[in-house]
């Protein structure tokens, strides 16, 4: 492609779907990746796209209108990628957690998401499987899910079906700046001349800021995914402790985990969530694998028999605030980021992709992004890893 | 001792195996060759590998699924089933 | 002293738990079968004579079974699992299901001698009950005393083929046709090896004449290349093709039979070798095997292996590596002892001719062109090629890892042991590349050695 409008990086989800919305402004896009489709953050996770996990703030309005923009966009490009409304039960078993889930909830529904309060019995006419220990539960019918590495290649491929294309296996090393303004970037094969970059990198976008001479504290969070062999149906939505949502806002660097069960279309069984600030530490952590089996098995106690089969490992990018960096840099003209969606970058994609592709084309934009915008962080705020 | 006569069912039939056999190996030689059926297109299948590497001769023992016939020692009344799908 | 762990009682893993052993080292060894000998000396009964009559050589796998037994530093666990290996620090940790509960292993010193498997290649209606692998028709013999089936054909490529069809007659089967794909002369190739290695010889006449009193003729240059199935979906009949130097069909004819078993040599099981990380390399015949030094240690200092998984080569060079193995083991772990000259040569000399097989059994690339979109690549998943092609084609996947995360081609139960090294050369195939070694070493990187109940993994500490 000669002269690309702009210059994705990152072949993501994020990135898949912001160049899909480029594309679909009638902007000359290319794609660029050091590895295949899918091959970071986007392939370790279980394809969330939820309301539940969040409080009433404008991070709830970008996952709002994302969730309604993955059906538009499943019908847009001919589905393919196991979108499903399945919806989520959120369970507390503690006088607190319950107290704590029911304020949410309240909160969550004047701001306008669907919820239903569930008791025990209404619980189980739902997910008959669940622990007699469950005893209040809340369903969020807007909860969705997706197989998130078939979305990122279905989108891709929407993406060069309308004239977009994508490199793959070609590492950036600079980003070419003249006046504080973008003028192209250099991989390690080639040379590409473009005004507007958009770093959509996830967990490494802090290093392409460095490479433009700016800056962005985004850092890894390890998370682990276990996985079962195919099962029937036994899990119907996607069922978690409302600890998760304390947990994803977190900032605590120790291990901390709260089970999330689902079912997939496959048939196996994604149990999560660990989250762990250890940098990027490869393997396998066992300890780790041990307590979402039991958090799991404390939730769906006939999960015991199940095989385990695999665990996915990813690692989350998030920044300081927890919220995702959606916007121009604070310093260098022409380079956009969409990245740090943390564990909700499946769920937030065609949104932030929509957000980006407005700001850069000048359109308006369906919220406010100044809380997304990377302009928020001061140089003090960023901790290196 | 391996090659005493023992009797467990597989869904309705009682078959005789000589202990120490696997429940895969017990079935073959009754003649049984289908132990499931896939749960994406209902195919059946039997043993293959016969070692415990490829997985497809499950069946439900016990109660429990997604179990080797391949590899488990056939034990007296022990119920054996057809697995249909990924579960009974 | 530390504790030599050995994982595997096949011709390997015997032969070093006897030789570090008889150097002074303790020894745990490790194996997942309930009784000693590996796939090669696998038993039913203890009636030996009724055994003798499916092996060649049982007396040597039951004179180190028996020297094993025997030997009180060598303690045994048959029927242990391992389902996750890793390393750090200079520390192997194995977690080990045995007897129904986990136990944890930290060992500095391990022999891992996992052996190999049949290797397999998609064809249509491979997946119908009634086709089976040439290890698994034996493995029914000898571990059960079970014939798989009355009418037998044996086909694929390589020696393991002649003791199947001799066990199927001596069971009081009949092999109705048995076919080599590679032309008979290819045992030509190198006469010298063939001399030196004469025991061999003898092996091969005992299954040749076994065949032939069965009236079996061996057919060379022709291949099973499709499977059909009968009224109530049980193998009924086989396509047999006259095939090409390539593997390319000539022409067809079909024979009915209620037994298929077809095997194209062997795949090493490396998996607990990578998981701990030992660096693993690319064998002449395209399979994953484990890197080893002169002294059998793997890429990790005080980690060993021994048998197939250093390179396919049968029993009598893993018992030599084995041998070796057990001794630098010991050695490794302070005991006085030092591999000798003998054991060196001894293994060369079984290399060479183990070095002849696979030249003499190529798997050409032609049989790829026995399958058509809708034969299953993936048996767990069953996943079709149809699927495998929309994945490159349509979906941009450009190496096998990314097909397979887009299709689930190899992400089933059996975790890619039997589609996986097929998948990668149909990938590459595909896209008109050669795979590289980085495609062929990530299909078999398994973190979860082998699937456990859920339960299980939490129950443990």
């Amino acid at each position: 492609m000669k002269n690309p409008d702009a210059i994705v990086i990152g072949a993501g989800v994020v990135g898949a779907c912001t160049a899909l919305s480029l594309v679909n402004a009638g902007l000359k896009v290319l794609v660029i990746d050091r590895g295949p489709v899918a091959s970071g953050t986007t392939g370790a996770g279980e394809g969330n796209i939820l309301v539940s996990d969040k409080e009433p703030s404008a991070e709830l309005t970008l996952a709002v209108r994302s969730r309604d923009a993955w059906f538009e966009l499943n019908t847009d490009i001919g589905g393919g990628f196991e979108l499903e409304p399945k919806g989520g039960v959120v369970v507390s078993r503690s006088e607190k957690g319950i107290a704590n889930l029911k304020k949410l909830s309240q909160l969550q529904k004047s701001n306008g998401i669907e919820v239903v309060e569930l008791d025990a019995a209404g619980l189980r006419k739902i997910e008959p499987l669940i622990s007699e220990s469950v005893e209040y539960a809340v369903l969020y019918p807007g909860d969705a899910q997706c197989q998130p590495m078939l979305a990122a290649a279905q989108i891709m491929r929407a993406v060069r079906k309308r004239g977009g294309q994508f490199i793959q296996g070609e590492n950036v090393i600079s980003i070419n700046i003249s006046s504080g303004r973008v003028i192209g970037l250099k991989t390690d094969k080639n040379n590409y001349s473009c005004p507007i970059i958009i770093n959509a990198t996830g967990t490494w976008a802090g290093e392409i800021a460095n490479m433009a001479g700016s800056y962005l504290p985004i850092m890894p969070r390890r998370g682990f995914i276990l996985v079962t062999s195919p099962v029937p149906k036994i899990v119907h939505h996607k069922v978690y402790d409302a600890d998760y949502v304390a947990n994803v806002a977190s900032s605590d660097a120790d291990l901390q985990s709260s089970a999330v069960v689902e079912g997939t279309e496959s048939g196996t069984i994604l149990i999560g969530a660990s989250r762990e600030r250890v940098g990027f530490k490869s393997g396998l952590d066992v300890a780790v694998l041990r307590q979402l089996a039991r958090q799991a098995i404390s939730l769906f106690p006939i999960l015991s028999n199940m095989l385990f089969l695999r665990a996915y490992r990813g690692f989350r990018p998030y920044a300081p605030d927890h919220l995702p960096v959606i916007g121009e840099d604070a310093n260098v003209l022409g380079l956009w980021h969409a990245a740090g969606h943390e564990g909700a970058g499946i769920g937030l994609s065609p949104a932030t992709g929509e957000l980006i592709t407005a700001l850069i084309t000048g359109n308006k934009t369906f919220m406010d992004p100044t809380p997304f915008s990377p302009k928020r962080f001061k140089e003090s705020a960023h901790v290196r890893i | 001792m391996s090659g005493s006569d023992l009797q467990f069912t597989f869904d309705d039939q009682i078959i005789t195996a000589k202990s120490g056999q696997s429940v895969g190996a017990a079935l073959l030689a009754a003649d049984v060759r289908k132990l499931r059926t896939t749960r994406f297109d209902q195919n059946p299948r039997g043993v293959f590998c016969g070692i415990g590497v490829c997985f497809d001769c499950l069946v439900v023992i016990d109660g429990i699924a997604s179990q080797r016939a391949c590899i488990v020692e056939v034990k007296p009344g022990m119920k054996v089933q057809t697995q249909v799908g990924s579960n009974a | 002293m530390h504790n030599v762990v050995i994982i595997g009682t096949g011709p390997a893993g015997l032969s070093a738990a006897l030789s570090a052993a008889a150097a002074g080292a303790p020894v745990l060894l490790l194996d997942n079968n309930p009784r000693l000998g590996g796939q090669y000396w696998r038993t039913f009964t203890e009636d030996t004579e009724h055994e003798q009559s499916q092996h060649f050589d049982l007396e040597t796998g039951l004179i180190l079974i028996n020297a094993v037994k025997a030997r009180k530093e060598i303690e045994v666990w048959s029927g242990a699992q391992i389902w996750s290996a890793s390393h750090q620090q200079g520390v192997n940790t194995l977690r080990v299901i045995y007897k129904g509960v986990e136990k944890i292993i930290n060992t500095k010193n391990l022999v891992i001698c996992t052996g190999a498997y049949d290797r397999t290649l998609p064809f249509p209606g491979w997946d119908i009950p009634g086709v089976m692998t040439p290890g698994g028709v034996q493995s029914l013999l000898k571990g059960h005393g079970v014939l798989a089936g009355k009418k037998v054909v044996v086909a694929g490529s390589g020696p393991f083929l002649l003791p199947v069809a001799a066990g199927v007659i001596k069971a009081g089967g009949s092999v109705l046709e048995l076919l080599e794909a590679n032309k008979s002369h290819r045992w030509l190739l190198s006469p010298l090896t063939l001399l030196e290695n004469i025991a061999k010889f003898k092996e091969a006449f005992y299954y040749i004449k076994t065949i032939s009193a069965g009236k079996v003729r061996a057919r060379f240059g022709q291949a099973v290349v499709a499977a059909h199935r009968g009224d109530h979906g049980e193998l009924e009949s086989v396509d047999i093709a006259v095939i090409n130097r390539n593997f390319k069909v000539k022409k067809i004819r079909n024979v009915k039979c209620d037994v298929a078993a077809i095997g194209w040599g062997f795949t090493a099981d490396t998996s607990i070798a990578g998981a701990l990380g030992c660096v693993q390399v690319i064998a002449k015949d395209d399979g994953v095997v484990v890197s080893v030094d002169n002294d059998q240690q793997t890429s990790i200092p005080g980690v060993f292996a021994a048998g197939e998984i250093t390179g396919i080569g049968g029993s009598d060079l893993s018992m030599a590596e084995g041998v070796i193995a057990g001794l630098a083991a010991a050695k490794y772990v302070g005991c006085d002892v030092n591999v000798l000259k003998v054991h060196r040569k001894r293994r060369a000399k079984k290399q060479r001719f183990a070095d002849a097989l696979i030249k003499s059994y190529p798997v050409k690339a032609g049989w790829k062109s026995w399958l058509n979109d809708q034969t299953i690549i993936c048996r767990c998943e069953e996943v079709d090629l149809s699927d495998l092609k929309h994945a490159i084609e349509e979906l941009g996947a450009t190496d096998s890892r990314t097909a397979k995360l887009l299709t689930r081609c190899g992400m089933g139960l059996c975790q890619g042991r039997v589609c996986g090294r097929s998948v990668v050369d149909l990938v590459a195939s595909e896209i008109k590349i050669s795979p590289t070694d980085t495609d062929r070493i990530s299909a078999v990187n398994r973190p979860i050695i082998s699937p456990i109940p859920l339960g299980v993994l939490a129950a443990g500490e």
